[in-house]
């Protein structure tokens, strides 16, 4: 039998949504509310897929999803790892220890401050040693961590450029410890920049065991459905990495959601470049698409109440939504938002018969609404006559606010003079205004727009970077470009992807500020593909 | 409190002074990094040094400049070199004072306060980090109230006052005395390439001054003038106002100029140009913004040289050094800053009066628009900006 289904799920902070599709045939769509754990309402959804009898277990080639696990639990301090945190840069860098400026409870969640060490050693920018690594400081640090942690975080000066003293403690304690306790090393997890770099690797180690349960549970649950195929889950950046290799890099999908929402907007509707609307119960997501993946943000992101220089996708978000409030006086429109009656407005909003206008509402009115998506289990508006008695003065108001707040988030977003394309797309991207949009040329709302995101996570499309530093007066600048090139091919290799398939995204080149000299920080994105 | 710090504001008569606590310290970061006018490093690093020091029990203490004797010795302990490099290799905790105990054993005289030489996110905060760690008060002043790319553009110089002795060190524990007497394009010459021997970055004690010296010649209460314009930003977010007025509200406040909004945009280009670190010794380039909302149509076009230098929009010259541009991020007040800025950055402009000090007939030719290397005469940023 030929395999050429792909399953794909998408966990939202209501809904997770699933799809099953046969090339860009969709066979069929499931919408599951979100569990407390994830990992059983992503198995809620698979089974009603699988239950659409629309293709035959033997048929799957990949399952995909982006998912919050990472995300929960970091925020909710739950279930994390007690860290070993390792920090190779002494005598330099000790004015300002791991774990500065993290929330007390956090720390406490990954075992204190009791399991910090800085290590001499560290490299300078031009490869020489700040000190020599300090072995036997390693060994004697292992006696003190043995049995009170559970995962290992090491984060050495200039790693990203020259990774070669991080792998060596990894060494050192693998032979102290075993070789079955997880260890992060920082120059696979960030760039330049040590402290937010430390504190990306010290949260992923954190999050390593909740990350592996979640994905040995999808994989039994998989299995035990007769499913034989490949487990992948979306970065940050959109592209998707195997299971295998998410277990070890849990915190790169941060922001699988959103990401995913940008790549399935895409493939959708073909549009390589524009702004892409996230409309959701309570909140849209603008981000901006820049040759098919999402631009990304440039400042730090913050996870948890900790700085980290986790690369995310630039994305505004915005209080409104399917079920934002219009908040009214007498006959006037004094507010939207941003409360929303979120998965209650099936309860409350006016076309259901509650008391509450709400955004959806506006639309019922004005026509916007005017189909039953068949994820949603009710129709769009069974009390259409409250919505019919409803003030037309303030139906327009609340349009206009609705189209206004849209069209300021788009112009923000925006970084190219002239109106641009915007694809529509979310549970609630019916809501919104589709036409008279200032800035916008046209609305593109997809097919399946409602579950985008979950379709975005079946592209089977491997990425990965890769960064060096060149100087440029020893060094032949294409030289220097390659070198960092076949690095990215090599993270994008080990992340899945067949080597020959793989194409650069972008090449970055940052020259060094405050130097004499010639010399630049080199980053190359690249993606490949997972079948031939 | 120390001891040694309590005895000293007792022995000097001052019983006005304010305590430096966490808040305090986060509040005048991000006011220096506003002032810092898009240079001044990654403000992360000193701010989390002087919260590492507040945590281990230390006082930091600012005093007003007017209390402080004459006699008294102070300096200036800050950091110089690459940005990028401070952000990847942060210090040494003993750095600081190695540099401060050798600049002491040079002089023969121990130091008795600490002066941030500039409005910098790094190098404002170091010197209340220093302050902790020595048991030392801060004085309320700086050298520029502001951020520029090399040692000797202070106020100071203008006022007959060197950089020498300067004492550089690394985190090995290297010492570079830099003795240049009052050649003080030398003293910043020498300075530059002991930082790149160290590995980038190198952390001096320089400015070493008199009471009196700090009182003639230094940009008073600038500290005070930061630390009020981040209280702003910050009571903005919490009530939810627009950081940007209430920022001007503080400058109005402090300093009696007028802050000048004058363009609302986002970054459509940035061309650096290469090489200019060896030829010039700053990062050279140009943004260019296109305006949103009330300055749609419009084009502002910003050189930077490590911190932003030169402002026009529609062609026509709206700032000059040493004038203040600075960019901030519209909903949060946060600066942008020349090193880590991009393509899609929303930003608004203000531009601020330099301080009278720094506008002297000395201050213009040590960092007005031909030290620079452009052709133009300084123009006070009042006169460029009339119809606004």
């Amino acid at each position: 039998m030929v395999k050429n289904v792909r399953i794909g799920f998408d966990v939202g902070g209501t809904f997770t949504d699933g799809v099953m599709l046969r090339g860009k045939d969709v066979l069929a769509k499931a919408k599951a509310l979100t569990s407390e754990d994830v990992t059983s309402g992503i198995i809620h959804a698979l089974d009603i897929l699988l239950n659409s009898h629309k293709a035959e277990v033997a048929e799957i080639a990949l399952v995909s999803l982006g998912t919050t696990h990472t995300t929960n639990a970091i925020i909710e301090r739950r279930n994390l790892n007690n860290v070993g945190i390792f920090r190779l840069g002494a005598p330099a860098t000790t004015a300002i220890p791991p774990l500065t400026g993290w929330p007390d409870d956090l720390k406490m969640a990954i075992g204190g401050e009791e399991n910090i060490f800085i290590i001499r050693g560290g490299k300078e920018y031009d490869g020489r040693d700040i000190a020599p690594l300090d072995e036997s400081a390693i060994k004697e640090a292992c006696k003190k961590i043995k049995g009170k942690v559970n995962s290992i975080a090491i984060t050495g000066v200039f790693s990203p450029i020259i990774p070669d003293q991080e792998e060596r403690t990894a060494e050192i304690i693998r032979q102290e410890l075993g070789n079955n306790i997880p260890i992060t090393l920082s120059n696979h997890i960030a760039s330049i920049s040590l402290l937010e770099r430390e504190n990306s690797t010290i949260l992923n180690a954190s999050v390593i065991t909740v990350m592996r349960k979640a994905i040995d549970a999808l994989k039994t649950a998989v299995k035990e459905r007769g499913i034989n195929a490949p487990l992948f889950i979306v970065q940050n950046d959109g592209t998707i990495m195997s299971a295998d290799y998410a277990v070890n890099y849990p915190i790169f999908t941060v922001a699988s959601g959103p990401a995913a929402s940008v790549r399935g907007a895409v493939y959708l509707s073909g549009i390589d470049n524009g702004v892409i609307v996230d409309i959701g119960g309570t909140s849209t997501d603008v981000a901006f698409i820049v040759n098919g993946f999402p631009r990304e943000s440039s400042v730090t992101v913050t996870i948890g109440g900790v700085k980290t220089n986790i690369r995310c996708p630039d994305l505004m978000s915005i209080a409104l939504g399917g079920g934002t409030i219009v908040k009214t006086r007498s006959q006037d429109v004094i507010g939207l938002g941003p409360e929303s009656v979120g998965y209650n407005l099936v309860k409350l909003a006016k076309s259901f018969g509650g008391p509450i206008i709400t955004t959806h509402d506006v639309a019922v009115a004005k026509g916007l609404v005017n189909q039953k998506l068949d994820v949603f289990e009710s129709d769009f508006a069974p009390c259409i006559e409250n919505v019919k008695k409803l003030d037309k003065k303030i139906i327009d108001a609340a349009y206009e606010a609705i189209k206004k707040r849209l069209e300021v988030a788009v112009d923000q977003m925006k970084t190219v003079a002239g109106d641009i394309k915007a694809i529509f797309l979310g549970g609630g991207a019916l809501v919104v205004p589709r036409e008279g949009l200032e800035g916008i040329s046209e609305v593109i709302l997809p097919p399946h727009f409602e579950v985008c995101g979950a379709i975005g996570t079946t592209i089977a499309e491997i990425g990965a970077y890769a960064e060096g530093v060149a100087d440029l007066e020893i060094e032949d600048r294409n030289e220097a470009i390659n070198k960092v090139i076949e690095k990215a091919k090599d993270e994008a290799q080990k992340a899945g992807a067949i080597r020959h398939s793989v194409e650069i995204l972008d090449i970055e080149e940052i020259p060094f500020a405050y130097m004499p000299g010639k010399r630049e920080k080199v980053r190359v994105r690249v993606k490949g593909k997972i079948f031939e | 409190m120390s001891d040694k710090l309590f005895e000293t504001l007792k022995k000097w008569g001052i019983n006005n002074y304010k305590i430096i606590d966490k808040e305090a310290v986060k509040e005048i970061t991000l006011g220096a990094s506003i002032l810092a006018t898009g240079g001044g490093g990654d403000p992360e690093i000193g701010l989390l040094w002087a919260y590492k020091v507040l945590d281990e029990g230390k006082t930091i203490v600012m005093i007003d400049p007017m209390d402080i004797p004459d006699d008294i010795l102070v300096a200036s302990p800050a950091t110089l070199g690459a940005p990028v490099v401070l952000t990847e290799k942060p210090p040494s905790h003993e750095v600081l004072s190695n540099a401060i105990s050798n600049l002491e054993r040079y002089i023969g005289k121990n130091l008795q306060a600490t002066i941030p030489i500039e409005c910098g996110g790094v190098n404002s905060t170091l010197a209340y980090a220093a302050a902790g760690e020595f048991g030392v008060p801060v004085i309320d002043v700086d050298g520029m109230n502001r951020a520029f790319p090399e040692l000797q553009m202070t106020s100071w110089v203008t006022f007959g006052v060197n950089a020498s002795p300067t004492v550089s060190c690394d985190d090995r524990g290297n010492v570079t005395v830099i003795d240049t007497k009052d050649d003080n394009r030398m003293a910043e010459n020498i300075a530059r390439r002991v930082a790149m021997a160290y590995g980038g970055i190198s952390w001096i004690a320089t400015y070493p001054m008199t009471g009196k010296q700090v009182k003639e010649a230094s940009i008073l209460n600038s500290q005070s003038i930061a630390w009020e314009l981040g209280k702003a930003v910050y009571r903005a977010r919490a009530k939810h106002l627009d950081p940007v007025e209430e920022m001007l509200k503080s400058l109005k406040a402090t300093r009696n100029v007028i802050g000048i909004k004058v363009f609302k945009g986002k970054i459509v280009d940035i061309s650096r140009e290469f090489g200019g670190e060896s030829s010039k010794g700053f990062s050279l380039g140009k943004v260019k913004m296109e305006g949103l909302e009330d300055y749609k149509g419009r084009i502002a076009e910003i050189d930077f040289q490590n911190e932003w230098l030169i402002l026009k929009i529609d062609g026509t010259t709206r700032c000059l050094p040493p004038d203040l541009i600075a960019i901030v991020d519209p909903e949060t007040g946060e600066p942008i800053r020349t090193d880590i800025m991009k393509y899609g950055y929303r930003g608004t402009i203000i531009l601020i009066p330099a301080h009278e000090r720094m506008r002297s007939p000395k201050g213009i030719e040590l960092f007005g628009p031909k030290y620079f290397g452009y052709k133009s005469d300084y123009v006070p940023v009042e006169e460029l900006n009339r119809e606004v």
